[in-house]
């Protein structure tokens, strides 16, 4: 970059080389590191004599001895220095963190900070490269004020992604944000290498992502790739690291001995007897003879430490006419989870831009990736939570019986299942292939020199799912077999392309400034899948593993699906500044679909913006350096609501008649009549340098409405439900990121920086309704007006009755109740209808899913040669449903976590916040209330990076290239109240999460 | 500046602006994928039959705690499955939990197979606009009546007053008022009148178009059912004679594999649920699912077949009352016995010894293990390991489910009788006495209400709730005051799902009243 500067400041400055000497003044102008910075404008103060420094950093000028030299260079601070009779001033130049005329990507378009009106954040490459990730957006973490990230520790898998909390009914697979890739849509990036990633920009307020219409309801994510440079020197680069994950937190499930106690006190006979069964069969404990000598961490049984690994080369350049990047990258995961549970992908990528002559420029863009998924079985971690400690992960009294492992079953011991998770982990394979291919040309059309330019772009990307899922035969008993060995295969094509053609205009009179954009869109979406499946193939060898292979061929695992969606689009924008100082920003967008019954939809945008800075009062503030405030107001729509039928629908069902299979068909009763969601979102914020540009300030503040949101409406008395457009949801929140970069003198290089985003969701209008009912009919969820969506709902717990007379003492007591049982609050008062018994109406909304605040903090320390950088993240005011405690209802055959066994009620004055081992299988305690809606908040150190950078080093008289060898702890540490082993649970219902681990890497950049 | 207007910059950007609008017409195209019922060609009169066959497949498709929940309360059978599903088990000790997961499911898998009946309904009529043979769709739609009834009948003896659907729309829910059970039993006992005379008069197994499926008898049998528990004794003699009367139906001589895989399509039943492994190893199979009702930790004959869960336990009461009677094969039919069970009867003097045939091995060779959760289990739900299509393991796979059957008809026809109606169908005695003979009982005479309610309980046991129901209608909550219960009239109906209760008016009005 430095280089391109220097050229483009050559043709500038050379004007300027003209002055009356009268002495001679030389110097060199480094950066902190020492190293010369060519192309400096040096420019004695008041005069327009100046001069600027060669490739190494040097100058030489003739001033007067009592003048003033100011330094200035794009993206360092500018700094004055009195020449004071010195023959030799040398300066240090301090890289500019915070710089306003920084461009950024806006969609179909760019923009300099100082110019936005609307709330964006970039997040660079270097930030990006410190998380040990296969996924991009994990590395934005705690990063982005209003972005919440929730992690999977699942390879392969993608984040939940939310921005500015959810303006979407959940469960549609609707909430995520549009990414751009280059120009190309899509729905996630997980094929992206991380490192092939320039940057990602947050389009956070609709004023920012209108400009992509009905696809941006829920923020739009712009990922710009590398790419290489004109004139440009040729840059060959390694990226990589080798690291270990551990899980982390792992959830302390009830010892033998603790289970012991509950089921002996769990008043079932039953449950006392599997004890009895267990101690015979295996033995009993030396140290307690009451208690079968086994007792299983079926948790650390089932996890393991995993490798992660990530290797990238790439190679950049350009001459005057043509620039280039290529690179290649391969990354491998494995998963925690101790079965056949990976990830790895290899990605090809070239980038290439041509000025074919002065006004037509052409480029292409190609990415492949090649992935290969080796799912987990989610199951398995429910069935560790569940499988009972006193039962070991092998019988030696099975060997010879069981096949081909002698896995233990609990069914031995009395209970209803075989518990044990290692047939679901070892007989399992899930194959997943993900190939992905995006391809993206253009032709730019110079029309009128730096003022008109068309450009037409057709972008198209191309992704194959190839999955196997395959279930090996195995007996362990007589109802804890697989008899069959089965193989589904499905096989899924998608094919999108855009066809995006843009007209720009920029132009200048006097004070104004002017840029317009207009443009038009197609887009072509189309899937088609086919499913088969078969049984009993020869299944001992992979090589086998074919349908064709298969004895049998159900006719109920063959399937054909597809779908084809268009979308055309009209869009316009005005970008228009007097004097850097007034702004005004607008767009429009006319987008139409084939997804709904109403096909067009129009979607404005305004923006305002005050660059109060550059007003006379405060120009040239002493602390103020810039500051700029902003207003917008815009409005998008949601196409990825799924599409409606709009219409009664019939699908063909199987029946057995006299032992035949025929078909009928039943016609469904319901359907969707869908529109899109319509987000209208007003947003004011301001932007700051300040202190001699030491400190950035963003600040926003957001009301976003969702209108015509598509909610499941419960269908009454038959369950299911079906979704209309029936609510109006409100995002509501303020965000705030603070930055500072200072640099000491002594070399010492110093950054810090918070982010912090309030949030408060809440539903405004549910179109006459007073409450919409979600979740499930036993954990109720319901989404009342004024309040959030899909809150949890239920009965407040007062304590645990201690003893009989507390229970006489209390009219709302039922008469079932005996000491051990929850004690619920009666929400109506003596006197009031309802008072003296807990009923449906003492049910109250007991939080939300949703954190109410997010931070981030980050942390940056260079010195010399060292770097090191620490961040943190964290969230609170969101509750998780702790559906796992959650489970007794259905069955009491399993295992409890240690918290709830240690801390059960077993007699006066033992607990007033868990029931007895009784009370847990009781009707009564397992009602819905804060008994399973745990706090959500978490705290955690989210990164931590020690580097040593290796510059200009010197081996045998040879160069070396410039090496980084860096340490990294991700995740390391994370702090919680909840009683689980991951407060990250997108939906906020914890059934069975997979862990996220903690990270430890070394990494190495070698740059030629 | 003029040189850049070049002649092919102009016609490119131009052909750019003219292609555009060509993807207009793009936006109209119809989803994929879909078969909206709108476009279904209705001339097409052969197809006629596929959504009576849907709503076959809907019936079938029971959900399997459907039936545990309609039948669990009683004397002749108790929860099982002890220390675990609590609340079922409270279900039988008739202590009633609104929130109780198993309630809510079955209100919302009747009224779900409601709206799907008469969706079927308004389907076939479409077809019968262009029919040739309008009589067969006004027996298709007569047949899809009686699995109506029968869903209404059982949501109204679970949960007394209930919405009566008039058409397939669920929002109906939402303004419906509730009718009683009166109300209800009286409109399953008109719709019955209306469905049996565009039925074939033929027994299930006779029809040609789908075996085993509904005929008139089947409706006769709901009629008579719902008079039943309308106590119009009059109403049920005349439809449980006309079924006697039509000879199409004899009592199975083997009542043990009645119940079996021998019995399927059997010429004793009106009505059974459907189910096949389609005669293979492996592969399609549909299915009830069984494993409720097994025994856990068995030792089945053939190795490798899958026990239970241990639910739905016989109750010692009935097993009693069958030693009492010295009944054989419908104890041996109606019970599996633990070597624990055994020794729990044994421990009552009076049944110190018991019948040598008594044991804890099936005479089909299974050998039932203690289990902590029952002591018995229930036999009428027990496929022997033998009967298995090799390569099937689980419990009961293949194994029809029987909703009426003849034996059901004779006794409803003498418990009429004996109440004062009339009959020249049969007599009460002869009725009683065909069942008795069957069992390997002697005939008696001058049979009374009590010894027919009695010969109900020894035959019908552990069939869909059937000895619960008699006891509610008839006031004998002794009968159901046993191992330490006591019934009273406000524990007949389940209180309404909370579920419900939040989602219909007329359910909240009710339980605010």
């Amino acid at each position: 970059m430095k280089r391109l500067f220097f050229l483009l400041m050559l043709t500038g400055v050379f004007s300027l080389l003209s002055a009356q000497p009268r002495i001679t003044v030389t110097g060199k102008v480094t950066e902190s590191d020492g190293q010369g910075i060519p192309g400096v404008s040096i420019l004695v103060k008041g005069t327009l004599v100046g001069t600027i420094t060669d490739l190494d950093g040097n100058y030489t000028i003739e001033t007067e001895p009592q003048s003033t030299l100011v330094f200035s260079f794009v993206g360092f601070s500018t700094v004055e220095m009195p020449v004071a009779n010195q023959a030799v001033i040398n300066v240090r130049l301090r890289e500019q963190a915070f710089d306003v005329e920084e461009v950024v990507v806006v969609g179909y378009g760019t923009q300099k900070v100082k110019d936005l009106t609307s709330s964006i954040t970039t997040v660079k490459s270097e930030e990006l490269a410190r998380t040990p990730t296969g996924q991009a957006m994990q590395a934005l973490q705690g990063k982005v004020a209003g972005l919440q990230v929730v992690s999977t520790g699942s390879p392969g898998n993608s984040p939940t992604i939310r921005v500015r909390g959810i303006g979407s009914y959940p469960g549609q697979n609707n909430e995520a944000p549009l990414y751009v890739v280059d120009g190309m849509f899509f729905g996630n990036i997980d094929f992206l290498n991380p490192a092939d990633i320039a940057s990602i920009s947050v389009l956070k307020d609709a004023s920012a992502a209108a400009i992509y219409g009905v696809r941006a309801a829920n923020g739009v994510v712009l990922i710009e790739t590398k790419s290489g440079g004109y004139n440009k020197k040729t840059e060959i680069s390694y990226d990589g690291y080798y690291g270990l994950q551990v899980a982390q937190n792992v959830l302390k499930m009830a010892n033998a001995e603790q289970f012991t106690t509950m089921a002996m006190e769990s008043g079932s006979a039953a449950d006392a007897s599997f004890i009895l069964n267990a101690m015979q069969r295996y033995g009993r404990s030396r140290v307690n003879p009451n208690v079968p000598d086994v007792n299983t961490d079926w948790y650390k049984e089932i996890l393991r430490p995993a490798d992660i690994q990530n290797h990238s080369i790439n190679v950049e350049g350009g001459n005057q006419s043509a620039s280039y990047s290529i690179g290649t990258n391969y990354f491998a995961q494995e998963g925690i989870l101790d079965m056949k549970n990976e990830y790895e992908r290899f990605n090809l990528r070239t980038k290439l831009d041509f000025k074919a002559t002065e006004w037509f420029t052409i480029g292409g863009n190609m990415i492949l990736s090649n992935a290969i998924k080796y799912g987990e079985e989610a199951g398995a971690w429910n069935e560790a939570y569940f499988a009972v400690p006193i039962l070991p992960v092998y019988d030696p009294a099975l060997e010879g019986i069981a096949e081909p492992v002698n896995y233990a079953n609990a069914q031995d011991l009395g209970y209803r299942s075989g518990q044990n998770p290692f047939p679901t982990l070892r007989y399992s394979d899930n194959r997943l292939k993900i190939r992905k291919l995006m391809a993206n040309f253009y032709a730019k059309f110079q029309l009128i020199p730096d003022k008109l330019d068309f450009k037409t772009t057709y972008n198209h990307a191309f992704t194959s799912l190839d999955e196997r899922n395959v279930r090996l035969p195995y007996f362990i008993g007589n109802s804890f077999q697989r008899v069959d060995a089965s193989i589904n295969k499905s096989s899924g094509i998608f094919s999108d392309q855009i066809w995006d053609n843009i007209l720009t205009y920029t132009d200048r009179f006097d004070l104004h400034n002017v840029t317009a954009m207009a443009g038009t869109s197609f887009r072509d979406e189309a899937y088609s899948g086919l499913r088969a499946g078969g049984l009993n193939f020869p299944y001992q060898r992979e090589e086998s593993w074919y349908i064709d292979q298969s004895q049998e061929k159900p006719e109920g695992s063959v399937g054909d699906g597809g779908s084809r969606q268009y979308g055309l689009s009209y869009f316009g924008r005005l970008s228009y500044n007097y004097n850097d100082r007034y702004l005004l920003y607008a767009t429009m967008r006319a987008d139409g679909s084939s997804k709904y019954q109403q096909k067009w939809g129009y979607f404005p945008t305004v923006g305002l913006g005050w660059v109060i800075s550059e007003e006379s009062f405060l120009k040239g503030h002493r602390i103020i350096n810039f500051l700029k405030l902003r207003a917008s107001w815009g409005q998008l729509g949601n196409d990825k609501i799924q599409a409606s039928d709009g219409a009664i629908t019939t699908t063909p069902v199987n029946v057995a008649i006299d032992d035949v299979m025929v078909s009928g068909t039943q016609t469904t009763n319901t359907f969707s009549s869908l529109k899109w969601e319509l987000t209208e979102e007003t947003n004011a914020g301001l932007t700051g340098r300040l202190f001699d540009n030491h400190m950035s300030v963003d600040a926003d503040f957001f009301i976003r409405d969702t209108k015509n949101a598509a909610i499941y409406v419960k269908i009454p008395g038959i369950g299911g439900s079906v979704l209309k457009n029936v609510g109006v949801i409100r995002n509501s929140g303020f965000e705030m990121a603070l930055n500072w970069d200072d640099e000491f003198a002594n070399g010492l290089r110093f950054n810090a920086g918070v982010n912090f985003s309030f949030l408060k969701n809440k539903v405004r209008d549910l179109y006459g309704q007073p409450y919409i009912d979600g979740g499930s009919a036993e954990f109720r969820q319901r989404t009342y007006v004024g309040h959030p969506l899909l809150a949890f709902y239920g009965y407040e717990v007062l304590g645990v009755y201690q003893n009989q007379a507390e229970i006489n003492a209390d009219p709302s007591a039922p008469a079932s109740a005996v000491p051990g049982d929850f004690k619920y609050r009666d929400q109506q008062k003596e006197g009031e209808p309802g008072y003296g018994v807990i009923n449906d109406d003492d049910r109250v909304i007991l939080g939300s899913y949703f954190p109410s605040f997010l931070y981030g903090g980050n942390l940056g320390l260079s010195w010399k040669n060292f770097d090191l950088t620490a961040s943190l993240v964290g969230q609170m005011g969101n509750k998780i449903l702790n559906r796992k405690r959650g489970e007794i209802i259905w069955t009491a055959d399993g295992n409890l976590d240690a918290d709830l066994a240690v801390n059960r009620w077993h007699g006066e004055g033992t607990s007033n916040k868990y029931p007895s081992s009784a009370g847990l299988r009781k009707g009564w305690n397992q009602k819905m209330s804060d008994y399973f809606v745990e706090d959500g908040a978490f705290f955690r150190l989210q990164n931590v990076q020690l580097a040593y950078n290796i510059k200009g080093l010197q081996l045998f008289g040879a160069g070396m290239p410039d090496a980084r060898v860096s340490l990294t702890a991700d995740r390391p540490l994370t702090l919680f109240s909840y009683n689980g082993f991951n407060p990250e649970v997108a939906s906020g219902i914890d059934t069975q999460t997979y862990p996220i681990p903690a990270v430890y890497t070394v990494g190495l950049s070698i740059k030629f | 500046m003029k040189r850049y207007f070049s002649i092919t910059k102009l016609t490119l950007f131009m052909a750019a602006l003219l292609l555009f609008p060509a993807c207009h017409d793009l936006l109209d195209e119809p989803a994929e994928n879909r078969t909206f019922t709108g476009e279904t060609d209705y001339t097409i009169t052969d197809n006629m039959g596929l959504p009576l066959l849907g709503m076959y497949a809907d019936f079938y498709n029971s959900e399997w705690e459907v039936f545990p929940l309609i039948s669990v309360r009683g004397d002749d059978v108790n929860a099982g499955g002890l220390g675990d599903q609590q609340d079922f088990a409270e279900t039988d000790k008739y202590n009633y939990n609104k929130d109780y997961w198993m309630s809510n499911s079955v209100w919302q898998n009747y009224y779900g197979d409601l709206f799907n009946a008469h969706s079927a309904m308004e389907q076939i009529a479409k077809y019968q606009e262009f029919a040739a043979n309008k009589g067969l769709a006004d027996q298709y739609i007569a047949e899809v009546k009686v699995m109506r009834a029968w869903y209404l009948y059982y949501l109204t003896l679970t949960w007394g007053d209930i919405i009566i659907t008039n058409g397939p729309d669920p929002s109906q829910l939402l303004v419906a008022k509730l009718s009683t059970q009166e109300e209800v039993m009286k409109h399953i006992s008109a719709q019955m009148d209306e469905a049996i005379p565009l039925l074939p008069a033929v027994h299930p197994a006779e029809r040609a178009d789908i075996r085993g499926g509904i005929t008139k008898f089947t409706a006769l049998a709901m009629k008579a059912r719902a008079n039943l528990t309308l106590k119009n004794y009059a109403a049920v003699a005349e439809a449980t004679g006309q079924i006697i009367s039509s000879g199409k139906f004899v009592l199975a001589t083997d009542f043990y594999n009645l119940f079996k895989i021998p019995g399927k399509l059997n010429k004793e039943n009106l009505l059974e649920l459907q189910y096949s492994d389609f005669g293979k190893g492996s592969g399609d199979a549909i299915n009830y699912l069984n494993d409720f009702f097994g025994p856990q930790g068995w030792t089945p004959k053939v190795t490798g077949a899958g026990g239970g869960w241990g639910f739905y336990e016989p109750s010692l009461k009935y097993i009693k009352f069958m030693l009492d009677r010295n009944e054989t094969i419908r104890l041996e039919t109606s019970v599996l016995f633990t070597n624990r069970g055994i020794a729990e009867i044994k421990k009552d003097a009076k049944y110190a010894t018991l019948p040598a045939w008594i044991s804890n091995t099936t005479r089909s060779g299974d050998r039932i293990n203690d289990y902590a959760r029952a002591l018995f289990a229930s036999g009428k739900h027990y496929l022997p390991s033998d009967q298995l299509i090799l390569g099937r393991t689980g419990y009961g796979s293949n194994k029809n489910f029987i909703c009426i059957r003849y034996a059901e008809i004779l006794l409803m026809h003498a418990e009429a009788l004996t109440n004062g109606a009339n009959s020249s169908a049969m007599t009460a005695d002869a009725a009683v006495n065909l069942v008795r003979s069957r069992a390997g009982l002697p005939p008696i005479n001058g049979v009374t209400n009590a010894q027919v309610m009695d010969e109900k309980f020894a035959e019908l046991a552990m069939e869909w709730g059937i000895r619960f129901y008699d006891m509610v209608r008839l006031g004998n909550y002794a009968a159901l005051s046993y191992d330490g219960r006591t019934f009273t009239p406000d524990k007949i109906f389940l209180p309404y799902p909370q579920n419900q209760v939040d989602q219909i008016p007329a359910l909240k009005e009710a339980v605010n009243k």
